[in-house]
């Protein structure tokens, strides 16, 4: 292995700028590349830019990006990035096949870093696929881009502190907030949580998200969720229900609440694709799906390939940095430049604070922690494969004939054959399979090569091969 | 203790056939062994049923050939030579053509008797001829097989424009094998396994086989994941990888290696095309859920099966070439699987001197969907100790016992 070939660092959030920083500190070169047109990831959704325009941010981890930031831009001459650039999967020997720019190359790496973040989870119900139900990454997303308002008449649904955040971005941007309905209920709430909820915050002129909640009349219900939405072409009303502690909703109390746009949100997934497509092996982990096994270091079952932040399980972007920083360590002391001593005294600096923060994050765990009665949200004729159209009762049938596992279920039902591979409804259909009592050997929707169909016209020429 | 009469490793297209005719034929007890590994070829295939086709070297064999004398010409410094039909010998279309003669019969009888449809499509296989060239050799092949005239039909341009609207208006036509079909292969190893079981084989999915059971020279049953499976008749059908298992039956080896063969697959379009086809660069089939289908390369690389770049282009530029059409649309998928090969492209079919309770079914390279119906009835024939079809010689492992490759 030479020793000047730079690591690839698939994904530009924080974990994978921080493993970048880091390996620049000692002098190592990397390569981050991301779909997207701007580094920082998720939770920038936009730029490295001022720690102030992340008003979203509690102020630790305004430091922490802010941080994040210095050393990132200290060691940037290390750094190449090479953005709007996706990576379609591996390629031949030890390579990366990418799109860019309409054409496609492949790229060699040595070491690799997967820093590939997480998804949203879809939630399937009546009525979810008509334009005007969003998730509510995509709701934030439109009121940052600050062109459009998502709507004009909003609730939001879903579980998790983005909930109360979201509502108060929306309703600063102007949109009526009619109301924010949180499955789990307010006991079930740990302290931290609380405190989270409750902690002044310079961007809402000092007042907590909850208080700014209650100071605009936005009414915040705890154990109470989605039903169905119905309209005609668009959202026009969704029925809203209290949920029991199993998130099933109490249909004879459901009612009615007009509006033209709503954001749903009951958790993320990692985006495991493109390392499965590696090789790389997983487990299952009830929060975040499949996640790589790793050592650690994060180094996965496959020798010189890292898995860290979001796509190794979900942790927020303090232990995403954490994440990144150790994996990057390990590389530079396999390539001998740092001798073992010092680099376990950083690593257990580093995993200190990792561990802290673990501990926080599973308090929103236990609350957030999916119920099944989600499952039960859609009728037998709701549709819960976008891409093929599988039904419910379709499903459930299957399993009903037998079916125990999720490679035999796509064949029956044809569900995750579609151009999104599963993201949308694989772990639907797994929450099913193990609400059914088959919770081994379920398998997985194997990811395809390509991760994005490539237009057949990308075939005629090949940008050059980078190594 | 779990005994069986035959107890069948490797459960592709080949080990799953083998189960169905014998389940199909006989009272005995039978067992079928499998773990997909990855690169398993049944999977991975084109699914086509070319009997002529491939004998002649079209289909997957245009590749193969056209890569050998190419690798044949660069090693020895010489230009490349204008290409020849690359015949098979006459046993391989007995056996070719015997196989593909079940398969209306085969389809009829598993969709009825056992309610599975491995959609089964009779499509011909069209070799499309762009120039002089192919002109030339499309001639060589017919002249070579004169027997079998009447399944091949000429095809001027505009014959060919009114069978295959599709087809590039550069094409001055093609021969057609009116014998030649398709099938959806998954399908076609599910049909099989399903109805072996309703026929009351058990099945050992996801199991892997650990090593071969021995008493002496006989070969006593497999060491599993699930346990020990004793048996009669064991029949070697792991594929690629059947070496491994024939090197414990019987301490020597086998020449059967894995041939790394990668397809690109389209998105869903509607129905653009009335046959199979194949031109000088690749071959392409419309599946029966609109996907189409573009294969394949030809290489020796081991167990690897990454896709990669350069296999990929090719491919779809002869794909693009032949159906311009596929312009407008997008690769959704690409897969690479591993042809259980040998060096004279024959598969190893039956008993092995000096040991007792084994029998090969395997070496099937690119023909193994096909031919896995014959074999499947060739291997029900000798675990019954009755005259076989065909001539088993030329199909035997002793043909290579003078050869050290
Ligand atoms: C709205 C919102 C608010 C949040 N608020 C908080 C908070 O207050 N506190 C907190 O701790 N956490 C918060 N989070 C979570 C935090 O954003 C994530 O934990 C963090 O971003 C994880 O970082 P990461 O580097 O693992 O992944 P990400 O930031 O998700 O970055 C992954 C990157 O990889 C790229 N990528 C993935 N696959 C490919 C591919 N095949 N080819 C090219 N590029 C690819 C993506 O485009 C993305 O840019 C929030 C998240 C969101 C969405
Ligand atoms: C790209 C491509 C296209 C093709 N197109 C066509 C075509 O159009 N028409 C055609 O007729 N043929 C085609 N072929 C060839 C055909 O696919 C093969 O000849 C045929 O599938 C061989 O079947 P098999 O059952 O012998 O092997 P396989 O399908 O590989 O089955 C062997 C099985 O044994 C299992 N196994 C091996 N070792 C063990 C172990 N230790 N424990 C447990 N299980 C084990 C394997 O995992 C596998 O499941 C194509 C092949 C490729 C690669």
């Amino acid at each position: 292995m030479k020793k000047s070939n730079p690591v690839v660092i698939v994904g530009g959030g924080p974990s994978g700028t921080a493993a970048a920083a880091m390996l620049g500190k000692y002098q190592i070169p990397s390569i981050i590349i991301d779909e997207t047109s701007k580094i920082g990831g998720v939770i920038y959704r936009g730029p490295l830019r001022n720690t102030a325009t992340l008003p979203h941010l509690d102020d630790n981890l305004q430091r922490a990006m802010s941080a994040l930031r210095t050393r990132y831009e200290k060691h940037k001459s290390f750094i190449e990035l090479k953005l709007q650039t996706r990576v379609l999967g591996p390629e031949g020997d030890q390579h990366l096949l990418l799109s860019e720019g309409g054409g496609l190359t492949t790229l060699e790496h040595n070491e690799l870093i997967l820093a590939t973040g997480c998804h949203e989870r879809s939630v399937p119900f009546p009525g979810w696929q008509l334009p005007g139900v969003m998730l509510l990454g995509g709701v934030q997303l439109q009121i940052k881009s600050g062109l459009v308002k998502p709507g004009s008449k909003m609730a939001l649904l879903g579980t998790g502190p983005l909930l109360p955040l979201v509502a108060c971005q929306l309703h600063k941007a102007g949109v009526d907030v009619v109301g924010v309905y949180e499955a789990s209920a307010f006991n079930k709430l740990a302290k931290e949580a609380v405190a989270l909820l409750h902690k002044p915050k310079l961007t809402l002129n000092g007042l907590s998200m909850m208080s700014y909640l209650k100071k605009h009349q936005i009414l915040f219900h705890y154990g109470y969720g989605i039903v169905s939405a119905q309209g005609d072409k668009y959202l026009e009303q969704v029925s809203v229900a209290p949920y029991d502690d199993q998130w099933r909703p109490d249909r004879s109390q459901a009612k009615p609440l007009d509006v033209d746009a709503i954001g749903v949100g009951y958790g993320f997934v990692a985006r495991t694709q493109l390392a499965m497509l590696l090789g790389i092996e997983h487990d299952y982990s009830k929060v975040s799906g499949y996640i790589p096994k790793l050592d650690d270091n994060y180094q996965s079952s496959q020798k010189n390939t890292y898995v860290v932040g979001d796509s190794s399980g979900l942790l927020g972007a303090d232990a995403a940095i954490c994440e990144g920083q150790i994996a990057a360590l390990n590389i530079v002391h396999q390539r001998g430049l740092l001798d073992s001593a010092t680099m376990e005294k950083e690593r257990r600096k580093i995993e200190r604070k990792h561990a802290r923060i673990k501990r926080f994050r599973f308090g929103f765990d236990r609350f957030s922690a999916r119920q099944t009665g989600l499952l039960d949200l859609p009728q037998d004729d709701t549709v819960v494969c976008r891409c093929e159209q599988a039904t419910k009762k379709q499903l459930t049938d299957a399993i009903a004939e037998g079916v125990k596992d999720l490679t035999t279920l796509k064949m029956r039902t044809r569900i995750g054959m579609g151009d999104c591979q599963g993201k949308t409804c694989s772990s639907y259909a797994l929450d099913l399979l193990h609400q059914a009592g088959h919770d081994k050997n379920t398998g997985v929707i194997k990811p395809r090569f390509p991760l994005d169909p490539i237009p057949f016209t990308f075939m005629e020429e090949t940008l050059n091969e980078q190594v | 203790m779990n005994k069986y009469d035959v107890v069948i490793a490797g459960g592709g297209a080949v080990g799953a056939a083998c189960a169905y005719f014998l389940s199909r034929d006989t009272d005995l007890k039978i067992a079928l062994v499998d773990l997909k590994k990855s690169g398993n070829a049944s999977r991975a295939s084109a699914g086509g049923l070319w009997a002529i086709g491939e004998s002649v070297g079209l289909g997957c064999g245009v590749i193969f050939f056209k890569t050998l004398s190419k690798l044949h010409s660069e090693a020895k410094g010489e230009e490349v030579p204008t290409m020849r039909p690359h015949q098979l010998p006459d046993c391989f279309f007995e056996f070719a053509l015997k196989s593909n003669d079940m398969y209306p019969d085969l389809y009829e009888e598993l969709r009825t008797k056992h309610d599975v449809d491995f959609k089964f499509e009779r499509t011909g296989l069209k070799f499309i001829m762009y120039n002089r060239e192919d002109e030339l050799y499309a001639d060589q092949i017919v002249s070579g097989i004169p027997h079998l005239s009447d399944q091949i039909r000429w095809l001027d341009a505009e014959q060919l424009k009114s069978e295959e609207p599709y087809v590039t208006p550069d094409a001055i036509g093609a021969i057609d094998f009116i014998c030649d079909h398709q099938v959806n292969p998954y399908r076609l190893v599910e049909a099989y396994t399903e109805a072996a079981r309703q026929n009351g084989v058990e099945l050992f999915l996801n199991t892997e086989i650990q090593s071969v059971l021995k008493e002496g020279n006989r070969v006593v049953g497999l060491k599993t994941a699930s346990g020990d499976l004793h048996c009669d008749t064991l029949v070697n059908a792991t594929g690629a990888w059947a070496n491994e298992l024939y090197k414990q039956a019987t301490g020597k080896d086998m020449p059967v290696y894995p041939v790394k063969g990668q397809i690109v697959l389209s998105e869903r379009m509607p129905k653009i095309m009335n046959g199979c086809i194949s031109t000088s660069d690749c071959y392409i089939a419309q599946k029966d859920n609109g996907e189409i289908l573009i294969g394949s390369s030809t290489e020796e690389k081991g167990f690897d099966t990454t896709n990669s770049l350069d296999k990929i282009q090719e491919l779809s530029r002869g794909a693009m070439k032949c159906l311009p059409i596929l312009n407008e649309s997008n690769i959704k998928r690409c897969w690479a699987g591993l042809r259980p090969g040998t060096p004279d492209e024959l598969p190893i079919l039956g008993k092995v001197s000096g040991v007792e309770g084994y029998l090969n079914a395997c070496g099937h390279f690119r023909t193994g969907i096909l031919t896995s119906a014959i074999t499947g009835k060739l291997i029900t024939e000798l675990v019954t100790e009755q005259p076989t079809s065909i001539d088993l010689t030329p199909f035997n492992v002793s043909r290579f016992d003078n050869d050290p490759t």
